[in-house]
């Protein structure tokens, strides 16, 4: 019993969660107009960043294990 | 907007709420079962679905609504009050427009009061006259009243979103922090443009929900007349703070979503001889 899916698959989600969150928050800002939708824009803008945030770590994991390996 | 449809939109917007923690913590745990499934039976699309779904689960049941109240509800409470002023202004025979003192012209600078004279021409008061009469609602020297503005509150609110005293500020400060207050924080408008240019101040607010509460306001001539509505009413009071200056309502505009309110600096009264 293994988990099937690598560390590439885990960061390749996450940037497609992040891009869609990023995205969804933007469109949702009160500038566009829409301030009549019920929704925790603290909260989401916050889980965007914060998915966001994590697949950068991936990205830099991996660069480092790219130097350090290639060193 | 009828009440009754007001009442079926509330109602509806309770049900999505229901709905979307309930439609998260599902999705959340056949997440975590297709997750499970998917280690067991060594099946990656298993574990890429279940990814997914625990992840939208958890964004689902973190961002909820935000806590709101009937806007017929705000409507009546802010209202009332305002209409009780409206009847005393009218009973006292005060029709002159409302001056909103600067924090100077009281003993504790966290007051906030607006002075209205009893006649067009009257005297303005100087800091020592208001200083020495502030508890009283009616003032003798000059003849004027002493009353607390309609939207204080609500300035008292601006000034805890912003964790900061109007008092401490100037007006690039307003004219930088307010506009992302109304539209960031506290929602209340789509875009906020300040432009000053020498005794004048006009503030345009976009696309507001307290224009329909501005129309309302104009019901009650008087008071909306003299103090302006509690909207205009709080940001005169965030002007006359910020400014050091005594402010009046110039002019006040409000269509089906935008307000314009144009205030006045006051100039400074020559010192008494």
């Amino acid at each position: 019993m293994t988990f099937p899916l690598g560390f590439w698959d885990i960061s390749l989600i996450l940037a497609v969660m992040a891009i869609i969150l990023l995205i969804t928050s933007e469109l949702l800002s009160p500038y566009y107009g829409k301030i009549n939708i019920q929704i925790n824009r603290k909260r989401l803008k916050n889980a965007a960043l914060a998915t966001s945030t994590l697949f950068l770590a991936t990205v830099v994991i991996r660069i480092a294990g790219i130097i350090i390996g290639g060193a | 907007m009828k009440k009754s449809e007001k009442d079926s939109t509330f109602r509806r917007a309770i049900g999505q709420t229901r709905l979307t923690k309930i439609t998260g913590w599902i999705i959340l745990g056949l997440g975590a079962l297709a997750l499970v499934v998917s280690i067991i039976y060594s099946s990656s699309t298993l574990a890429i679905l279940g990814l997914g779904m625990i992840f939208w689960g958890v964004i689902l049941t973190y961002i909820q609504n935000e806590e709101y109240v009937k806007e017929p509800i705000f409507q009546s409470v802010g209202n009332s009050s305002f209409s009780t002023l409206n009847h005393i202004l009218q009973r006292m025979g005060y029709s002159n427009k409302a001056i909103y003192l600067p924090p100077r012209y009281f003993k504790d600078p966290e007051t906030s009061k607006a002075y209205l004279p009893k006649q067009q021409d009257e005297k303005r008061p100087t800091p020592e006259q208001i200083q020495a009469q502030e508890m009283h609602l009616f003032t003798e020297n000059p003849k004027g009243m002493l009353t607390t503005p309609p939207g204080l509150e609500l300035t008292r609110l601006f000034e805890k979103r912003l964790e900061t005293n109007f008092t401490k500020e100037d007006l690039s400060y307003v004219e930088r922090n307010l506009p992302k207050l109304f539209t960031e924080d506290l929602e209340i408008a789509q875009n906020v443009e300040i432009r000053s240019e020498d005794a004048k101040i006009t503030v345009r607010i976009e696309n507001s929900p307290f224009s329909s509460l501005c129309n309302e306001a104009k019901a009650f001539t008087d008071a909306y007349n003299a103090l302006g509505s509690p909207l205009a009413s709080a940001l005169a009071c965030v002007l006359a703070k910020a400014t050091g200056k005594s402010i009046i309502i110039q002019k006040e505009t409000t269509d089906r979503k935008n307000i314009e309110i144009e205030y006045q600096l006051v100039p400074e009264e020559p010192p008494q001889a």
